[in-house]
Order: C-alpha cells, then sequence, then structure tokens
C-alpha cells in the first residue's frame, strides 16, 4: 500500500491524496449510513488523464478502485471495499460546454446536479433529473445510479438524458462512448453504462440533453381522508391520459412529522394522505389539464383540492414532500430511505402492507412516494448504535422488498442496489438473468476491480464462471 | 463426419424445416428454424451453439438490407411465431408482447382504449422483436429504447433471461434491454417485450408549409411543443402531400395532443409559416418514404448542423428526407448498379457525416453492392469493448454472424 500510495502522490501531488485516517473516515459511508468500509486511499483528480493513472496505478498494485461523486448515494454503492482506493470526482466539476441551440451540455461528473440547471436557466433550459439530492449530488453519481427524482413521471430518469460518456476502463484505456446526436454505430454501451453503479468504469465526462423550460407550471394540492383514495386519484389521472411532470403522495405519518419540525408547511395533520400534482407545459393546455387532475381527485374523495396560486405556494406545497426526509431524520439519529417500486393499482395493498410490517417490528416508519411511477419511499427513523433496533431494520427492509416482488415490482427505482440490496438480487432475478448481467460486467472489467463488491449477490456463481476475477465480490466485508 | 444440419433437425423436430440452400444475405441457407415458444426458441439456439451454426435471425425480414454482408450463416431461424399471449394493463398503461407479432397486430390488441405504442418502424409488416432489435426510427415516436420497460431474451448460452420488469421505473441491476435494442439481432433473441404506452391525443392536426429559408426557423417550427413529427420533404414529396404548394423544400408538421396546445401551435404556424392542411395520411407517406426502394442512409447530426448536412448530401448526388428537431436525415440515391459506384456514395456519405459531427448508417442496398465493405459507420475507440461484448453473449458466433459494424 505504501508503493501505491507515492505512485498516487506522483501522479495527483501530496494534496491530491488522503491517507490519514481523519481524512478518510468521512469517505466511510454514503447516503446509507449502515454500511461502511474504510477506503486506505482517497484521490482528487482533476482530469481523466489522471484517472487512467491512478486506475493504472490501482491495477498494478491489485488494489480496487471506486469512484465517488458527493456521497449522496442511499445503496452504499460509493462505499471502498477491500481497503479499495477512492477516485473522488470533487475537483472534476466544470461545465465543459452548454450549446443551447441543440439542448446539450457538456460535464465533468463532479458538477452538481442543481448546479446545471442553475447555469442553464438562462437559455431557457432545464436538466430534467431531479433527485431529492440535487442541491448536492453529483451528475457522475447520477449516471451511476441512473437517478431519477419526483418529475421523471414525465421526462424520464438520467438514462434518458444522457448522450455520450467518456469512460476510463477498468485497464486504464479511454473510450468515448455515444454520440452527441444521439445515434452511434454499435451497440448502445452509453444505454449499458448508465446504472451500472460504477462497475463498469469511471466516467470522466459526460454530454447530456436539456429540456426547454415548460411555459407554465401549475402545482396542485389535495387533501385526503387516506391513502387509498388517493391513489385512486393518481390512477384516475393516469387512466384519463394525463402525463402529469410529478404524482407524488405523502402519508398522515409524514405529514406529522413534518408539521411538528422546522419544516412545518401548513398542511392539516388529521388528513390521511396529501398528493401534490404538478403539469407543465404551455399555457394553452396546462390550465384544462390542471382543472382536469382536479377533478379526477375530487372524484375520487379528495376534502378538498387547492392549486398553487404562485411560486411562493407552490414552494410551500412541495416543503410538504421535501421535507419529509429532514423531519423524519430529526426523529432518531439514523433515517433509512428505502426504495422499491409496484405496478400502481397495487399502490394502496402494499402500503398497507408496508405499515403493518413496520408496525410488526416496532418501528418509527412512514411513506412518501412517486406515487405516478409505483415507487415507494418507506422511510425509517431509527439508531444505528441500538443493534436490536437496526436488526429490526434490516428485518423489515427484506420484509418490504419481498411483498414488492410478489406484487409484480422491482427492489429498486432510483437508489440502486449497491450494498445494500445485493443479497436480495435473486427475489428477482435467476441465476441465469445474473449471469448474463455478469457478462456485460466481464466484457467491460474482466478482473473485477472496478468498485467490486456491489449489485451482484456474494453467493457461489457470481464469479466462478470468470477464471479471471480476482474474487472482490465474493468477499463480504462491513 | 454427420452432418450438422441433419443433426440439428432430428434434435429440433418439427421447428426445423431442412431445404433446397436459400440464398439471402450473402449465406446460403439450408434450414429455418420457426420456434413458437421462448423455450423452443432457446432450445435452438443452445443446439446452434453446440453445432457452431451460425444463424440469420430474422423477423419479417423488412430490416434485412441494414447489416454488413456476407452473413457466414448456414441456418434462418425465423422470429415471427414468438406470439405469446399478450399481457395488456389498462389502467397501467403498460403491455408484453411477444416479438413475433407485427406493430399492426399489436395497435390492433389497443384499439378501442386510449393507449398506443410509441413505436413506428418503417416497413409494412415488421414486427416488435424485429422494430427493437434493430431500433428502427419510424417519422413519429422517439427511440425505441425510451419505452422500454422489460425484455426477455434467448441466449446462445442456451438460457432465457429476463431484464427490466413491467413497472415504469427500475434500476434493479444492469439495464440489459439498452444493451439489446438496437443490438440487431447480434448479441441474443428478444422474445418479448414489456412496454410503455403513450395516451392517444385528443386532437391530430396535420400541415405543410414551405421550408424556410432560415434553418433556425424550421428548427423552431419543428420544436413547436405539439409537433409529435416534423419532417423537411423535398419539392417532389411535398407536390404529393399538397399539390398546390409549390417549393423546392417543404416542412410537414403532424401537430398531436390536448386540444388548446394543438390549436395554439397551428395558428402559430399558420401566421408564421403559411402553413396549411396536409392529408390525414401524411405521416403514413413519410413512413413509406423512410422505407422506400433503392440505396438508403441515415446520418444523425446536431439539429444546428442538419442544414450544413443536407447541402453535403445533395452535393453527393442524394435526395433527402430530414427530421430537424431530431437532428437526423435519410439520403436516398437512386440506383447504383456497381460497387465502384456504391463506393462513391457511401464516401460521400461518410464524409458529410465527418463535417458536420454526425454518425451514418446504411438503412439499405443491394446484397452485391454491400458486399465485403463496412455499411454501419465508422470504426471508433469503442469497437474493441463492442467485440469484447459480443463474445461475452455469443462466444461461438452463431447469431448474425459477420452482420454486425466491424464484421462483429
Amino acid at each position: 500500500m505504501t508503493a501505491l500510495l507515492a505512485e498516487l502522490r506522483e501522479i495527483l501531488g501530496a494534496d491530491g491524496v488522503l491517507a490519514r485516517a481523519e481524512e478518510l473516515f468521512v469517505y466511510e459511508a454514503d447516503g446509507l449510513t449502515h454500511h461502511s468500509a474504510r477506503p486506505s486511499a482517497v484521490t482528487l483528480p482533476r482530469e481523466a488523464s489522471e484517472v487512467q493513472r491512478v486506475v493504472r496505478a490501482c491495477r498494478k498494485h491489485g488494489v480496487p478502485f471506486v469512484a465517488r461523486g458527493a456521497g449522496t448515494g442511499l445503496s452504499g454503492g460509493a462505499v471502498a471495499c477491500h481497503g479499495g482506493v477512492v477516485i473522488e470526482c470533487a475537483r472534476m466539476n466544470r461545465i465543459l460546454r452548454v450549446d443551447a441551440e441543440n439542448r446539450i451540455a457538456v460535464v465533468q461528473p463532479g458538477v452538481v446536479n442543481a448546479d446545471l440547471s442553475k447555469a442553464i436557466a438562462k437559455h431557457g433550459l432545464f436538466y430534467a433529473p431531479d433527485p431529492s439530492s440535487q442541491q448536492s449530488c453529483t451528475l457522475g453519481g447520477n449516471v451511476a445510479e441512473n437517478s431519477g427524482g419526483p418529475h421523471t413521471l414525465k421526462y424520464g430518469t438520467t438514462t434518458n438524458h444522457v448522450l455520450a460518456l467518456e469512460l476510463v476502463l477498468a485497464d486504464g484505456a479511454l473510450v468515448r462512448l455515444g454520440n452527441p446526436a444521439g445515434l452511434a454505430s454499435g451497440f448502445d454501451l452509453v444505454g449499458a453504462v448508465v446504472g451500472s453503479e460504477g462497475t463498469l468504469g469511471v466516467v470522466t465526462e459526460i454530454t447530456l440533453l436539456l429540456m426547454p423550460l415548460p411555459e407554465r407550471v401549475e402545482t396542485l394540492l389535495g387533501i385526503f381522508p387516506d391513502v387509498v383514495s388517493a391513489c385512486r386519484a393518481v390512477s384516475a389521472i393516469i387512466r384519463s391520459g394525463l402525463v402529469p411532470s410529478a404524482l407524488e403522495i405523502v402519508d398522515q405519518r409524514t405529514i406529522r412529522a413534518v408539521e411538528a419540525s422546522v419544516y412545518a408547511a401548513g398542511m392539516p395533520t388529521d388528513a390521511g394522505a396529501i398528493l401534490i400534482a404538478e403539469l407543465d407545459g404551455p399555457n394553452a393546455a396546462v390550465a384544462v389539464q390542471a382543472l382536469r387532475a382536479s377533478a379526477h381527485c375530487r372524484e375520487a374523495g379528495a376534502r378538498e383540492v387547492a392549486v398553487a396560486r404562485d411560486a411562493a405556494e407552490r414552494q410551500r406545497f412541495w416543503r410538504a414532500r421535501k421535507g419529509a426526509f429532514g423531519a423524519m431524520g430529526r426523529l432518531a439519529p439514523d433515517l433509512y430511505v428505502h426504495d422499491a417500486v409496484v405496478p400502481r393499482a397495487k399502490l394502496p395493498e402494499i402500503l398497507e402492507r408496508v405499515c403493518a410490517i413496520g408496525d410488526a417490528h416496532r418501528l418509527r416508519l412512514s411513506n412518501v412516494f412517486h406515487a405516478g411511477d409505483g415507487n415507494l419511499h418507506p422511510n425509517i427513523s431509527f439508531d444505528r448504535r441500538d443493534a436490536d433496533e437496526l436488526a429490526r431494520v434490516i428485518e423489515a427492509g427484506e420484509e418490504i422488498l419481498r411483498v414488492c416482488v410478489e406484487a409484480g415490482g422491482v427492489i429498486s427505482g432510483e437508489h440502486g442496489i449497491g450494498l445494500e440490496k445485493r443479497e436480495y438480487m435473486p427475489l428477482v432475478f435467476s441465476e441465469a438473468d445474473l449471469a448474463a448481467q455478469l457478462a456485460l460486467r466481464d466484457a467491460f472489467d474482466p478482473e473485477h476491480v472496478c468498485n467490486p463488491g456491489k449489485i451482484f449477490p456474494t453467493t457461489r456463481f457470481c464469479t466462478e464462471s470468470n477464471p479471471k476475477a480476482r474474487g472482490y465480490d465474493r468477499v463480504a466485508f462491513d | 463426419m454427420s452432418d450438422p444440419i441433419a443433426a440439428l433437425a432430428r434434435e429440433l423436430g418439427e421447428i426445423c424445416t431442412v431445404h433446397a440452400p436459400l440464398p439471402l444475405e450473402g449465406a446460403q441457407l439450408e434450414a429455418t428454424l420457426r420456434p413458437r415458444s421462448e423455450a423452443e426458441c432457446v432450445a435452438a439456439l443452445a443446439a446452434l451453439a453446440r453445432a457452431k451454426l451460425g444463424a440469420l435471425i430474422t423477423g419479417s425480414g423488412t430490416k434485412l438490407a441494414a447489416a454488413n454482408a456476407p452473413c457466414r450463416a448456414r441456418v434462418r431461424l425465423d422470429t415471427t411465431a414468438l406470439r405469446e399471449t399478450p399481457e395488456i394493463d389498462l389502467d397501467e398503461g403498460v403491455a408484453r408482447f411477444g416479438a413475433g407479432m407485427t406493430l399492426a397486430e399489436v395497435e390492433a390488441q389497443l384499439a378501442g382504449s386510449i393507449w398506443r405504442l410509441p413505436l413506428d418502424a418503417p416497413g409494412e409488416s415488421s414486427t416488435l422483436g424485429g422494430a427493437l432489435a434493430s431500433a428502427a426510427l419510424g417519422p413519429r415516436f422517439g427511440h425505441p429504447r425510451d419505452n422500454l420497460l422489460g425484455l426477455r431474451i434467448a441466449l446462445a448460452n442456451g438460457t432465457v433471461v429476463k431484464t427490466g420488469g413491467r413497472v415504469v421505473k427500475n434500476v434493479t441491476g444492469y439495464d440489459l434491454g439498452k444493451l439489446f435494442v438496437g443490438s440487431n439481432g447480434l448479441l441474443g433473441v428478444i422474445t418479448s417485450a414489456w412496454l410503455r404506452l403513450r395516451p392517444s391525443p385528443e386532437r391530430t392536426e396535420t400541415l405543410i408549409a414551405p421550408a424556410p429559408a432560415d434553418a433556425q426557423l424550421a428548427l423552431s417550427a419543428a420544436r413547436a411543443f405539439s409537433a409529435r413529427t416534423a419532417a423537411l420533404v423535398d419539392a417532389a414529396l411535398a407536390a404529393r402531400l399538397c399539390s398546390a404548394l409549390r417549393a423546392p423544400r417543404a416542412l410537414a408538421i403532424e401537430l398531436a395532443g390536448d386540444e388548446a396546445a394543438v390549436e395554439a401551435d397551428r395558428a402559430a404556424l399558420v401566421a408564421k409559416l403559411g402553413a396549411q392542411p396536409a392529408p390525414d395520411d401524411t405521416v403514413a407517406i413519410l413512413r413509406e418514404t423512410q422505407a422506400g426502394a433503392g440505396i438508403r442512409f441515415r446520418v444523425a447530426v446536431l439539429p444546428s448542423e442538419l442544414h450544413a448536412l443536407c447541402g453535403l448530401l445533395g452535393a453527393a448526388g442524394a435526395r433527402t428526407l430530414a427530421f430537424p428537431a431530431r437532428g437526423i436525415a435519410h439520403a436516398f440515391f437512386a440506383g447504383a448498379s456497381d460497387a465502384s459506384v456504391f463506393a462513391v456514395l457511401l464516401a460521400g456519405v461518410a464524409d458529410a457525416a465527418r463535417r458536420t459531427g454526425g454518425a451514418w448508417t446504411l438503412e439499405a442496398a443491394p446484397l452485391g453492392l454491400r458486399s465485403g465493405r463496412e455499411v454501419l459507420g465508422e470504426l471508433d475507440g469503442s469497437i474493441a469493448l463492442q467485440r469484447a461484448v459480443k463474445r461475452a453473449y455469443d462466444p461461438a458466433g452463431v447469431l448474425n454472424p459477420g452482420r454486425g459494424l466491424g464484421e462483429i
């Protein structure tokens, strides 16, 4: 390790490598605090050629590496295992080019999501994927996780907005994938890399598709007696052919937590659920769509439907949704934001079961979710120092995933698999399915030095088919 | 040594028909496999891989001429009988269909609902599997990848795998669906697909106007909020769509969406460009043109480069049909009879693409002209990775051998 450190310092200079225990401490985990491992070093490259040299040095010394953005991920994807090296993208934070006419931007991976939208607003454009962490998460991290957000219902997730990538492969080679014009020859390797959680290489440049800012936005707040009627409104809206940009439900437990916190948004604490519906588009159409959506809410049993009169009121409505994590977080030292997807029609039944699972495990569980996508986010407030409570959190988390999969759903809608859910992959995939995914990994990184230990379960078959793999994926750690 | 074709026929039984050599895509095909289920499909692939027999994978055959040649196959694998019972969820707006169904059959299944299939690959009888495998773009909808939720795929290793699912948001594992859409049957055989459907619009209007000389004006018209199709057509096609229109180029636009949005865009196009009504079958005519006979290339560029691209393609002797909002031009060449003329055309297209920073590919040309040359675009720095991906899924090289970029 000393030899590797010396080499890394030669590449990046003394201030480009962190290796003291107190410096490494903050890199032990990401937003999922109960999985942690200390890296052996953190590197801070400024450009692709330095990333290439770091990767080659790691490979020479047989040390795995992981790229890291802001560390806001919620599945442990950016945690370095096996004494691995972190390639921190904080210094690769430049917006390289904005081409307003063609609605594209070329960025380095360390650019913060919200900073891009701020920088391009003057051109009448925005970057659509808007994960809750958008004020701090990076676009490189978004590419790794195929991040979503409330507005993906209409605009799609990260993968729908990435046109081209520059990628450092596990052997240090630099490749350009895709084409800014969007139709490159050969296989769609950009599509394969987005959402691969940093296991196929280190992204060093991203070409993104930008969207025109809508002429008008209407934000509705529906107050419902219960979650079931709010879900019914969501189904009615979708079935009618409306495509809102967001359909978000907040349950009563969350409303009460938010209202008792600094995030209080003036929501009625006796409401069973609130629905935030946002519609955007041309002036001519959006007002009519908002009326139609309001009518669907009323028919489904909303006791009250309000339309935001101005930007301040819109922000207030959204505070009830976006303040949920902060409000739940203040109830205990740790917050587990779970993530699963079910077919939308199953939401009411699944939510009831999710709450029952939380209650059975004596946990503080509440729900905010992307109802339009069927994407659940049960939030559990807990204290990881309480071993018994942590065990109950994990048991409940697994039960929730099983219930969602039985309903025809999947185990992650936007947070990724990472360390958190790798052992649950067999709930969704057969051995053959997983082998087909590993085949892609082997094509990119036959030795599995690139962010090992993520996505794939640590059971027998994972790496044995590939004699070149060093077996990092198989070794459990924590 | 036993005849591998006879052995294949014995193993696969009635789904394998041995016949007199059938010349197709430069191959002499000695048998046709026509699986009726994914189990039969994967059994066929496993048998082919064991015997190291190359197979030409076909749907209805509308995109066969968009590949490198010759194909080093001895067998044809026909996917048109992969027609399992559809699953359609009208509440959710998602559905699963077998790969062998034609797009028209899929649309018929959705008739009477508010949902439409967001795929419109050119070619009368395109199958769903073929439309996804070729990632063919029609005039109307975006890339098939954007509406794909999940796939079931038969692999050459004898397994059927799934990727994605039926839900509309999913980051569970690698997104192999993206890899297989547009992979032209080189990595596996798509047996069925879950798709996100799109609501049918409240109103549609089709308009045509003389193309504005200012390319930016054409681009902003093509980007009208409710514009679902926007095509720059040449004088001949313009005259066919609107006999009263006398213009060297015209912009044909289909608006679709809410009543109010369509009306606002229609009024603006009439006021700004003097647009007039175009026939209801305008989009069908555009699609038919995209699938026209002869030699066709497609070039994708940034929208700002489209005007320059069309100029260069025109100078190379092509008729063009272009989609400004997407930055796509189709270039049509009337009958090049010999290979040297074709080589000049291809070089002209490749040069036009290079000078405008675009990506080109051949969409159709007679077999004799394609043989022995790269027709699918430029080999770039990713080719080693592309080859590694091919090896990972088809180590024996039995799927469409020789037909991919770089003879993959």
